[in-house]
C-alpha cells in the first residue's frame, strides 16, 4: 500500500519553506511533488519600480548567500547597456569577492549537510570557518552578508593591501585541508551516509539543465568561469573538478574540491591585482534602449540576468532572474525516486538550496 | 565546438546568427518554438530559460528562448500577437517551472500543458503584478494600477 508523506514546508532539515509530497511504499520513496511559492516575493515586478541606483540594493537582497553574485550580474548587464567595461583592478575585485563567496556557501553547506548526517561536531568545525571566511568579507566591504560592494562600472570600495589578506587564505586552505576535506573524504560516517544515494544519473543532469555542483557531480563539465568567462577569470589558472557517480557524496567531493580551487584562484587574484581606479562610471549613466544578459557562475550554478531598458528611463523596463536553484530542484525528484525515506532531508539538502532565490 | 551555423542551416532560416552584447541571436522565421527545441536538443544545447516581454498596446508579447551550447549564450525571439504559443516540455523537460512562471505572471498560455495547480502563487490569479493592466474589453486577468514608479 502506497501512502503520501508531506516534507515541509516547515523544513526539518533546511530553515526555508518548501513542500515536498513524497509517494512511498514502506520506508522508499516511490515519487515525488515538489510545491514552491510559500515565500514569493515578487522581486522581478519590483525591480521595474526602481532606479538604477534603488534596484542594485534590491537584487542584492535576492538571496542572502550569494547577494554578491546577483549584483555582480545585474551590473554586467547594466554596463552593457551603458557601454561601459570597469576597470581590471574593479573586475579582480569581483574575482575576490565572488570566490570568497563561494567559499562561505560551501562551508556552510558542508556545516548543513553535516548536521544532515548526524555529525554534530563537524557542523561546528565548518560554522567556525565560515565565521573566518566571513571575517575577510567583512574586512573588504564592510558587511557580512549584503557587502554593497558593486556599482555599474565597477566596485564600490577598494581592498587597499591585498597581500595581507593571502595569510588568511592561507590559513583557511590549512584548516580546510586539516578537517573538512579529509573527514568529508575518507570518513565512514559521510561514506555512509551519502555513498550511492540520491543519484541523479548523467542522461537525467543533461534532461534536467541542472547547473552548478549538482550538474559537474553527475559528470557534466561545465562551469561559466571556464567556458564563459567574466570579470577577470580569464587570467585565472584554476581546474573544474567533475565527479562521474552522480550521487551525494560526489556532490560533497565536487564543493571539497571546488573550495581548493577557489583558494588558488583568490591567491592568483590577490597576487595580481592590478593598480589604478575601481569604477568606471561617468557622474550621470545613460542606458540604450534593449535588452542585454549576463550569466555568472554562483556557488550553486549559473545566474542569469536579462535586463531590458527604455533610453532616458530611470527604471528598467525589465528584469528577469533565473537562479540556480530554479534549474537545480525539479531533479530531486529524481533523486529521491527509489530512496529511503530517512535519506530524503539529506539528498534535498545536497542541491544546496535556496527557495529565497527560487521564489524571488 | 560546434559551428552556430550547422544550427542555423539545420533550422533552414534565411537571416544570419547576430551578436549583441554577449548573445548569439537567431531570428527563427517561421519555424516554430517546437522545431527550435527539436534542432537545439539534437545539437546538445543546455536549455536556459524563458524570458517575457509585455510589447505595447496590443502588440502582444515576445518570448526570448535562451539555450546553452558549449559556453555561448544563444537566444532566438518570438513575436506572438495573441496570448498563446506552444509549450516545449514534452520536448525539453527544462522548460517545465519556467514556463509555468510565465504564465502566472503574463497569463501566456503555452499549449498543449496544465498549470494548475499555480507554482509560485497558489491560490492567486496569474498575469498580476508583471502584465500591464487589461483593456477594459479584454477579460480582466491581471490588476490595474500595479506599475508605480519609484521617485
Amino acid at each position: 500500500m502506497s501512502y503520501k508523506i508531506p516534507m515541509g514546508p516547515y523544513h526539518p532539515g533546511l530553515e526555508e519553506p518548501y513542500k515536498l509530497d513524497m509517494i512511498c511504499e514502506g520506508e522508499t520513496v516511490k515519487d515525488a511533488e515538489l510545491n514552491i511559492g510559500f515565500n514569493f516575493r515578487g522581486i522581478e515586478h519590483l525591480a521595474e519600480t526602481r532606479n538604477y541606483f534603488q534596484v542594485i540594493a534590491l537584487m542584492e537582497r535576492v538571496c542572502g548567500i550569494c547577494s554578491f553574485i546577483h549584483t555582480l550580474t545585474l551590473c554586467q548587464s547594466m554596463e552593457k547597456l551603458a557601454g561601459l567595461e570597469p576597470p581590471p583592478r574593479a573586475k579582480y575585485i569581483r574575482v575576490v569577492m565572488a570566490e570568497l563567496e563561494r567559499l562561505h556557501s560551501h562551508v556552510l553547506w558542508a556545516g548543513i549537510a553535516s548536521k544532515l548526517m548526524g555529525f554534530k561536531t563537524m557542523f561546528m568545525t565548518c560554522f567556525a570557518l565560515r565565521e573566518k571566511v566571513m571575517d575577510v568579507l567583512q574586512a573588504i566591504s564592510g558587511n557580512r552578508v549584503n557587502y554593497s560592494m558593486n556599482c555599474v562600472g565597477g566596485v564600490n570600495r577598494d581592498v587597499e593591501d591585498p597581500l595581507a589578506l593571502v595569510p588568511l587564505i592561507d590559513e583557511l586552505e590549512r584548516e580546510m585541508m586539516r578537517t573538512v576535506i579529509p573527514i568529508f573524504t575518507t570518513s565512514s560516517t559521510a561514506r555512509s551516509r551519502c555513498a550511492g544515494i540520491g543519484i541523479l544519473t548523467h542522461d537525467k543532469a543533461i534532461s534536467c539543465a541542472v547547473v552548478g555542483p549538482t550538474a559537474r557531480a553527475s559528470g557534466v563539465p561545465q562551469d561559466l568561469r571556464r567556458d564563459a568567462p567574466y570579470a577577470a577569470y580569464e587570467e585565472m589558472q584554476f581546474e573544474v573538478p567533475v565527479e562521474q557517480a552522480g550521487d551525494v557524496r560526489a556532490r560533497l567531493f565536487v564543493r571539497a574540491l571546488e573550495i581548493m580551487e577557489s583558494c588558488r584562484i583568490l591567491r592568483q587574484a590577490l597576487a595580481k591585482m592590478p593598480s589604478g581606479e575601481i569604477s568606471s562610471a561617468p557622474e550621470k549613466l545613460v542606458f540604450q534602449s534593449g535588452t542585454a544578459t549576463s550569466r555568472v557562475e554562483a556557488p550553486r550554478g549559473e545566474v542569469l540576468y536579462s535586463v531590458s531598458w527604455k533610453e532616458n528611463s530611470r527604471n528598467p523596463a525589465r528584469i528577469h532572474v533565473r537562479t540556480p536553484t530554479y534549474a537545480n530542484m525539479p531533479a530531486i525528484r529524481w533523486m529521491v525516486r527509489g530512496a529511503r525515506l530517512a535519506d530524503t532531508p539529506l539528498i534535498q539538502a545536497s542541491i544546496d538550496p535556496c527557495y529565497s532565490c527560487t521564489d524571488r | 565546438m560546434i559551428p552556430l551555423e550547422t544550427i542555423r542551416e539545420k533550422l533552414g532560416t534565411a537571416e544570419p546568427w547576430v551578436e549583441s552584447r554577449g548573445t548569439h541571436w537567431l531570428n527563427p522565421g517561421t519555424k516554430s518554438v517546437r522545431e527550435l527545441a527539436a534542432a537545439m536538443n539534437a545539437a546538445g544545447a543546455r536549455f536556459v530559460t524563458i524570458t517575457a516581454y509585455e510589447l505595447p498596446g496590443k502588440e502582444g508579447f515576445r518570448l526570448e528562448y535562451h539555450w546553452d551550447l558549449e559556453g555561448r549564450l544563444l537566444g532566438f525571439p518570438f513575436q506572438i500577437a495573441g496570448n498563446s504559443i506552444e509549450s516545449i516540455w514534452d520536448l525539453c523537460e527544462a522548460a517545465d517551472w519556467i514556463e509555468r512562471e510565465v504564465h502566472e505572471g503574463f497569463v501566456i498560455d503555452f499549449t498543449g500543458r496544465a498549470y494548475e495547480p499555480l507554482m509560485l502563487r497558489p491560490g492567486d490569479k496569474p498575469g498580476v503584478n508583471l502584465r500591464e493592466a487589461p483593456a477594459q474589453d479584454e477579460p480582466a486577468s491581471g490588476q490595474q494600477g500595479q506599475k508605480e514608479v519609484a521617485k
